[in-house]
């Protein structure tokens, strides 16, 4: 069986330990700052540290911005690995977030022309950050398991969507503004302790199923929430997003562990790639369960129930 | 000679002798508010309340269609608690007397009962101590003195004495006012409109200067002149309302006759209202030709005031209005801001409107009333974010004609408590009774701060603030008072009750507060309550320097 590369968009998250723990390539994107400068954004703190990366990017929302991997990236990537005798899986971020499958996809059809018997499949991870890492992550281990490039296409596709997202973000103007989430108007206005409470939809984004007042009963509820949807947490390694929220993300990692018994839990941060469009104050966690539905209605309940069962 | 029967004209009369006598003590009124900042102005309240209504109320011979008609017009200007109530015991009295075209001793009787039977039906929590048992007992313990004998003088002298010795009682009744040493002022109020109707009785005619107080409260400011350009199309005329001071000077025409004036203006214009008062005319008029109407009342004396207003405008603005809202809406909301930040605040939050309570004269149900009618929607969900605001969203909530329409009064006492409720609402939510819940779920458990500059004197139960001192209030009460607005927030925070198991605090930021004075209060009490999550968000408004709301 041929083997195969697994390539990933900087949006993944996934810092330089766990690309070589799994055995996963990352390309960078681009950044505009606030001087007009262009860099390159790994997942990484090369150029900011997180603490001044948030504190610029609140006081000027609008003086970051993103850019996707160009097709000439893709293609370098794609060709190297081609060169070496490998197949490609290259996961993206969200289409519905990012240009950036779209530009995999046409590197890919060059590459497979330039490099005949070569196959470069592309996915859409219709995740983004550290939901669309642990999917890159749940990829490798289905390579490791002996899985081959389509089989595990075909389980990244059958299972995307039981990739969860199970927290809230403090602030949505930056969500908002940028139109990366459902319903985006419906969010405008500062919300002072009250959490959104988001969850991933089939289109890719991210749509607040409820919300609820105050951090304490905003743990509560969503532990609730991860333990009614998530499948054999003891085998699971459990992502907990932070866009500058440590203090909280450690907090809830004690609380999952002490409720959930995961395997494992990483916090990870949000780097700048994501963390332009995001914004300060996320705070989920990111794990496999139950598939989620269409409409979100089932999800919905489930924070509603919880909401009027925590006093 | 004393009166027996009271027309309709008559009461208008004696009537607006009252409200001239409530107007000379409008700022007495408002100076007896429980509270060191100008706050429910009940003074203020109630001369509009009545001014407007009366202002519209067309004059009629017959007393109980003269007082269906106030009533009607009274329960639209209402503004303020002791407006609405004054409001409703108007609509008693025409309750009462409605078919009958004069009143004589057993109608005036009758009617003063059922006035303030209908203010204690619809008034949801009646309060002892207030307009509501002077204006009971005031009737209640002279009725069986009135006999057919008993002329319109004589009934109200007893009224008006009982009024009297049960107000000396009001602050027996009701705690806070004996704190600050001080009667009702809803009460005295009353008691002034029905003494200034007794002196007219007496030919004791105080100057009929009301009209000046009307004028300030309604502007024309919210017509869009850019609706009317070179294309527009003039058919609606000119409305136009003015005071007519007839002259004695010879240069005029001495001999002023009513009948005739008002046959001369039907010839240039419609929709008329012609009153006579002594020497001075009122005159309401539409009219193409507004040139004739001056030329034909200058002939008899000059104007004391003028309005002019180019109705086409008005008109346009309505047809606009109406397209605007052709699109019926599921969900509409409407808020009470008092501050700019705060009303785009309350816009990004979903509000359709947001009503800027003008701070001395609140929010009346009629304009409550137009918003109601400009959202239609199947659900109107209203924040009136003010204590004082609530009985006036309540009173044209159920003044409000559309059967396919459910206006849903959310009673938040403060703004904070509206922010709360508002934040909590997913907008894209289909199930209207789901937001409604999470809404409800966020004005509970909230509390509230202001801080504030004294503007008067003040005693009250736990301090006594002098003018322009720092003072904290928690539900109204004065707690504690300092120089400076920084510690004085602190030190009433400190008095909330369970303030430690408080969450979250969002801090509005008043006009008159500066960043240094935010970067200090913010690192008090980050240095304070650690665990509180607190925001500062620019509100703007104008008499608090920082409104606290804590969940």
């Amino acid at each position: 069986m041929k083997k195969f590369v697994i390539i990933a968009d900087s949006n993944c998250d996934l810092e330089e330990e766990l690309q070589k723990q799994y055995d996963i390539e990352v390309i960078p994107g681009h950044a505009v700052l606030p001087d007009n400068t262009e860099v390159l954004t790994y997942p990484k703190w090369d150029v900011f540290t997180q603490e001044d990366f948030y504190a610029a990017l609140k006081k000027n929302p609008d003086g970051f911005k993103t850019a996707p991997s160009n097709v000439a990236e893709f293609l370098e990537a794609f060709e190297k690995a081609a060169k070496e005798g490998c197949d490609v899986l290259c996961i993206t971020i969200s289409t519905a977030l990012s240009g950036t499958c779209n530009f995999a996809r046409q590197a890919a059809t060059q590459a497979e022309k330039n490099y005949p018997g070569t196959v470069v499949k592309v996915v859409d991870s219709s995740r983004f950050g550290p939901g669309f890492g642990l999917m890159v992550v749940h990829a490798s281990l289905q390579r490791e398991s002996g899985k081959s490039l389509e089989e595990t296409v075909e389980w990244l596709e059958d299972n995307k969507n039981r990739f969860h997202q199970g927290g809230w973000l403090d602030d949505l103007s930056f969500v908002a503004k940028k139109g990366r989430m459902t319903n985006a108007k419906a969010f405008f206005g500062t919300l002072v302790g009250i959490k959104p409470i988001g969850e991933f939809d089939k289109n890719g984004m991210t749509t607040v199923i409820g919300k609820i007042k105050g951090a304490k009963k905003g743990y509560s509820v969503v532990l609730s929430y991860i333990k009614e949807t998530i499948d054999n947490p003891e085998e699971q390694t459990i992502f907990i997003a932070q866009s500058n929220r440590m203090a909280q993300a450690e907090k809830f990692k004690e609380l999952i562990e002490a409720e959930i018994h995961p395997k494992e839990v990483i916090i990870k941060d949000v780097h700048m790639s994501c963390g332009i469009n995001v914004g300060p104050g996320l705070m989920a966690a990111y794990y496999m369960g139950k598939p989620i539905s269409d409409d979100l209605e089932t999800e919905r309940a489930l924070i509603e129930k919880f909401d009027a069962e925590t006093k | 000679m004393k009166t027996k029967r009271i027309d309709g004209n008559l009461l208008e009369k004696m009537l607006k002798n009252g409200l001239a006598n409530l107007k000379t003590h409008e700022q007495e009124l408002n100076d007896l508010n429980v509270f060191p900042v100008p706050d429910g102005d009940t003074g203020t309240n109630m001369l509009l309340t009545l001014g407007n209504g009366l202002k519209n109320t067309p004059s009629s011979y017959e007393c109980g269609k003269f007082l269906v008609d106030l009533s009607n017009a009274m329960l639209l200007s209402a503004r303020g608690n002791s407006g609405v109530i004054l409001s409703q015991i108007f609509t008693g009295f025409a309750m009462e007397v409605g078919r009958c075209p004069l009143l004589g001793p057993g109608e005036l009787r009758n009617a003063l009962i059922r006035g303030y039977r209908n203010a204690y039906a619809v008034t949801i929590q009646p309060v002892e101590g207030t307009i509501l048992t002077v204006c009971r007992e005031g009737i209640e313990h002279i009725k069986t003195m009135i006999t057919r004998n008993s002329s319109a003088e004589d009934i109200l002298s007893m009224y008006l004495g009982e009024m009297r010795k049960s107000l000396t009682f009001t602050p027996d009744i009701l705690e806070v006012l004996k704190d600050a040493g001080v009667v009702d002022s809803g009460a005295l109020g009353y008691i002034y409109i029905f003494e200034g109707m007794l002196k007219y009785l007496y030919n004791d005619m105080l100057p009929d200067d009301y009209v000046e107080v009307l004028e300030t409260i309604t502007p024309a400011a919210n017509a869009d002149l850019s609706l009317f350009n070179e294309y527009s199309i003039f058919e609606d005329g000119y409305c136009m309302e003015f005071i007519l001071q007839l002259m004695k000077n010879n240069k005029y025409n001495q001999h002023f006759n009513l009948k005739r004036y008002i046959e001369d203006l039907k010839l240039y214009g419609n929709s008329l209202v012609v009153v006579q008062n002594g020497q001075r005319v009122k005159v309401h008029v539409h009219t193409q030709k507004p040139a004739k109407v001056i030329n034909l009342s200058q002939e008899f004396g000059e104007f004391l005031t003028f309005k002019l207003e180019n109705m086409q405008v008005q008109h346009n603005e309505r047809t606009e209005r109406i397209e605007k809202n052709i699109t019926r809406n599921e969900v509409a909301i409407i808020s009470v801001s008092n501050g700019d930040g705060m009303t785009k605040l309350f816009k990004q939050l979903g509000s359709n409107f947001v009503i800027e309570s003008s701070q001395n004269a609140g929010v009346a149900s009629e304009e409550f009333l137009r918003y109601y009618d400009r959202c239609n929607a199947d659900t109107v969900i209203v924040f009136p974010n003010d204590n004082n605001l609530i009985p006036a969203a309540e009173q044209a909530a159920k003044l409000f004609q559309d059967p396919n329409s459910r206006i849903l009064v959310m009673p938040t006492k403060t703004v904070a408590e509206g922010y709360f409720a508002l934040a909590m609402d997913l907008r894209d939510e289909k199930d209207v009774e789901r937001r409604i819940e999470l809404m409800k779920n966020g004005m509970e458990n909230v509390a509230t701060l202001y801080e504030v500059t004294a503007v008067k004197d003040y005693s009250g139960e736990l301090v006594t603030v002098s003018a322009g001192e720092e003072t904290a209030i928690i539900n109204k009460t004065p707690v504690c008072k300092g120089q400076d607005k920084c510690s004085t927030l602190m030190e009433g925070l400190a008095q909330i009750e369970d303030i430690d198991d408080y969450e979250i605090a969002v801090i509005f930021k008043g006009e008159n507060v500066t960043d240094e004075e935010q970067e200090t209060l913010e690192s008090m009490i980050e240095e304070q309550y650690p665990l509180l999550e607190a925001t500062f968000i620019q509100g703007d408004q104008k008499k608090y320097n920082f409104v606290v709301g804590l969940s």
